[in-house]
């Protein structure tokens, strides 16, 4: 059976037993090409699941508005990490979910009524092809991790100040606050933005360069060490903002200090809860 | 740059050490560069990163974090998770173009009066040296 | 007879009007086309469908100060915003010529919102006819046509060589006197096929389903993004925030979203609309029941643009047609 036919048995067999009250997994998009999520609440609908190269969106962030119920859910490598982090933080518990992992090779680079054979950026250095978490396992993992993690953060990393700072003055100039990035991200759950803060009025409402640089850096800082680099939030961005390179730079940072790697242990301690009396971190030394 | 160009520093600085060593290099009559506008707070690990980048957005040359020695916090461990959290946000501001010369973190304890005033000058004389910073001033697109 | 300008002349117009006035144009910016302010004449491109961000946000700011309150010599003056310079819009399409009449009708509507109206007036569109449809559009199901001159001054039709011109207004005809255009027998090409959604009696179903469980069931998977209405060439909700300084305050309008959470929030924490299937209902109802029965067209000119853009497709011309097939309901 290839993986869209064992998910779509699975989701039968959850749904008719009662074990859960929905399977949220993907099905074909209105264009005929791509994938969009799918809440299966009966089985009868469940022969509409799909699971191929254009399933890119993370769809964990779907179990937050349902933490009263159990919920089955076709989750990637990358997105298992997501449920980790969510258990880490207390936010879902392991018995209201039943989590269908699928073993990745990577997704395509998806867009509007095209195919694509690429792969996705974040697909090209993935280092986990298999579900971190998972009750039922879908397909085998091929693919060997990438040999090198971070060459895009490195590339920039290169470049002098100067250039960074007018990279994304010009970046951030396209940004229209529209937040598809905060609401697609699975860690970005807070009850009350600090955008939606009054006072004190840190962003507001207003759309200007200063505001905007200062939404996605602290947005991008609140996610230190939670980010997981599933890249939903680039993938959603309508102007295109490469916001990958902002998350995952912390992510590397977070790695070389603390040694630390969040969604692969949901009992782990997170780095910003913890401390050792003689690090050196590089500051006031 | 402008000959009379004055770096303008916002120091946060911790109630029980580092802002009690201020107040000593006042009381004993020591010279320091006027530049830096000192913010009280009761501990370093009060200090959200957040602040410091909404210093820097409102036009701040540099930012001073001050903190108790590591071992000395005065809420036993404020000062270690502050340590942890600059030292990601240190090169993450320099990798958005804020020169890591403009951010700068140092244990300065109730004594030490003439350690905070050496800090402030030095402080001062590489943000003369790195120039003014070009912020992205707030401002109204219509 | 129809009347005609070449290209070149066509550039050298708009190069001239740059002299005067703000030109906004189609360019290119990294994969996406987009109406900028053009420095350049060779940034101007010609060949797209559409652009990703439709022009209201030259007549409706993402973010504008609608006035400040500033202290001058010890008294309290309130400044309004002014429009300073006029701005010719190039490039625009028919939908979203039609969009930027719709889009007026809530601003202009008595009393009227005079810095809109300002807007309005410093503003000339001159837009080029659709010779081919995205396959995504629907504007004839929605009152507009590939060649549709409502809400243009000037329209040209891509012919070879050049464009034939339709001169609409008197605002257009200041801009471009006949002395520019040259008489020529070319006939107007044939309009393209566009799909259609059933649009026919949607604004009484949607009425009907009101009550219908369909919507909590579609917002399952909305995100609350924003990015639908952010696209939209007729999405108006927007915030007002006063920012306040030393000596000025300036009150400041942005854009919002009436699908984002606590959109309806009111004083004292009460949210009408707290239920996401609740705010889904609400885009679409505005969009194609409450505008139409208020303003007597719908909210949605069918540019296609909200199809593009959302990530977990929410679209509207599925929705039209399930709409059409939800059950009568019994009030």
């Amino acid at each position: 059976m290839n993986p869209s036919e064992q998910i779509r048995a699975k989701a039968k067999e959850l749904l008719d037993n009662k074990t859960v009250d929905c399977v949220i997994g993907y099905e074909r998009s209105t264009d005929g090409k791509n994938s969009r999520p799918l809440f299966v609440y009966s089985s009868k609908d469940a022969d509409r699941l799909i699971f191929d190269q254009t399933c890119a969106q993370n769809l964990v962030r779907y179990l937050l508005n349902r933490k009263d119920k159990v919920t089955g859910i076709v989750v990637k490598p990358c997105d298992s990490r997501a449920i980790n982090l969510l258990l880490n933080e207390h936010q879902i518990q392991r018995d209201k979910v039943y989590v269908i992992g699928v073993a990745c090779s990577g997704v395509a680079k998806t867009d509007w009524n095209k195919t694509s054979d690429k792969l996705r950026d974040a697909c090209q250095i993935c280092q986990q092809h298999k579900p971190v978490v998972y009750d039922f396992l879908v397909g085998e993992a091929k693919a060997e991790p990438a040999a090198e993690a971070y060459p895009d953060i490195k590339s920039m990393e290169g470049k002098s100040p100067g250039e960074r700072r007018a990279f994304w003055e010009e970046q951030f100039s396209r940004c229209i606050r529209c937040y598809a990035c905060r609401q697609v991200c699975p860690g970005c759950y807070c009850g009350e933005c600090f955008v939606e803060c009054l006072d004190p009025l840190w962003v507001g409402i207003r759309i200007a360069p200063g505001e905007n640089e200062m939404w996605n850096t602290m947005r991008a800082f609140h996610l230190a060490g939670r980010c997981i680099g599933c890249n939903a939030c680039e993938l959603v961005c309508p102007v295109n903002i490469p916001l990958s390179l902002l998350n995952r730079k912390l992510e590397k940072d977070v790695q070389t200090l603390f040694k630390f790697q969040s969604g692969i242990d949901a009992d782990a301690p997170p780095p910003f809860a913890a401390f050792q009396k003689d690090e050196k971190l590089g500051v006031a030394e | 740059m402008a000959v009379d160009y004055q770096p303008r520093i916002v120091g946060f600085l911790c109630n029980w050490c580092s802002y009690a060593g201020a107040d000593m290099a006042g009381t004993s009559r020591i010279t320091y560069p006027p530049n830096i506008r000192i913010i009280r707070v009761p501990c370093s690990g009060r200090v959200d990163p957040l602040l410091v980048v909404k210093a820097f957005q409102l036009g701040a040359d540099g930012v001073l974090i001050a903190g108790c020695h590591p071992g000395d916090c005065h809420y036993t461990e404020g000062n270690y998770y502050a340590r942890r959290r600059f030292a990601l946000l240190r090169p993450f501001l320099d990798y958005l173009g804020i020169e890591s010369g403009r951010f700068w973190m140092e244990w300065v304890s109730a004594s030490e009066g003439k350690r905070f005033s050496q800090v402030v000058s030095s402080f001062t004389s590489e943000l003369i040296k790195l120039g003014p910073r070009k912020a992205l001033v707030p401002e109204a697109v219509s | 007879m129809n009347k005609f300008i070449s290209k070149k002349d066509l550039l050298s117009w708009l190069g001239k009007l740059r002299e005067t006035r703000r030109l906004v144009a189609p360019t290119r910016v990294d994969d996406l086309t987009l109406l900028t302010e053009v420095s350049r004449l060779e940034d101007i491109v010609f060949d797209y469908q559409n652009t990703d961000l439709p022009p209201k946000q030259f007549l409706f700011p993402a973010t504008e100060t609608i006035f400040s309150i500033e202290k001058k010599d010890g008294r309290v003056e309130l400044v309004p915003a002014k429009v300073e310079k006029e701005t010719v819009i190039f490039g625009v399409r028919p939908c979203d010529a039609k969009g930027i009449l719709t889009l007026g009708m809530p601003f202009l509507e008595e009393p009227g919102d005079p810095l809109y109206r300002e807007h309005c007036e410093k503003t000339i569109l001159v837009g080029i006819s659709c010779l081919t449809a995205c396959p995504e559009c629907f504007c004839t199901s929605m009152g507009s046509a590939p060649d549709d001159p409502s809400g243009m001054d000037i329209m040209l039709t891509g012919v070879k060589d050049g464009y034939l011109v339709q001169v609409l207004t008197d605002k257009g005809k200041a801009l471009m006197p006949d002395s520019l255009l040259s008489s020529v027998d070319t006939p107007k090409p044939p309009a393209p096929q566009v799909s259609t959604v059933p649009s026919k009696g949607i604004t009484e179903k949607m009425r009907q389903a009101f009550d219908d469980p369909y919507w909590g069931r579609l917002a399952d998977r909305c995100l609350h993004c924003n990015v639908c209405s952010y696209v939209c060439p007729t999405c108006y909700c927007f915030d007002v925030r006063d920012y306040g300084g030393k000596n000025k305050t300036e009150r400041v309008r942005s854009w919002e979203s009436c699908q984002s959470p606590g959109f309806s929030k009111i004083a004292g924490g009460y949210d009408p609309r707290a239920n996401k299937g609740t705010r889904m209902r609400q885009r679409f109802a505005h969009k194609l029941l409450y505008f139409p029965e208020h303003f007597g067209t719908m909210h949605c000119i069918g540019c296609g643009r909200c199809v593009r853009a959302c990530p977990v497709n929410i679209d509207i011309r599925e929705i039209i047609q399930d709409v059409q097939k939800l059950g009568v309901k019994e009030k």
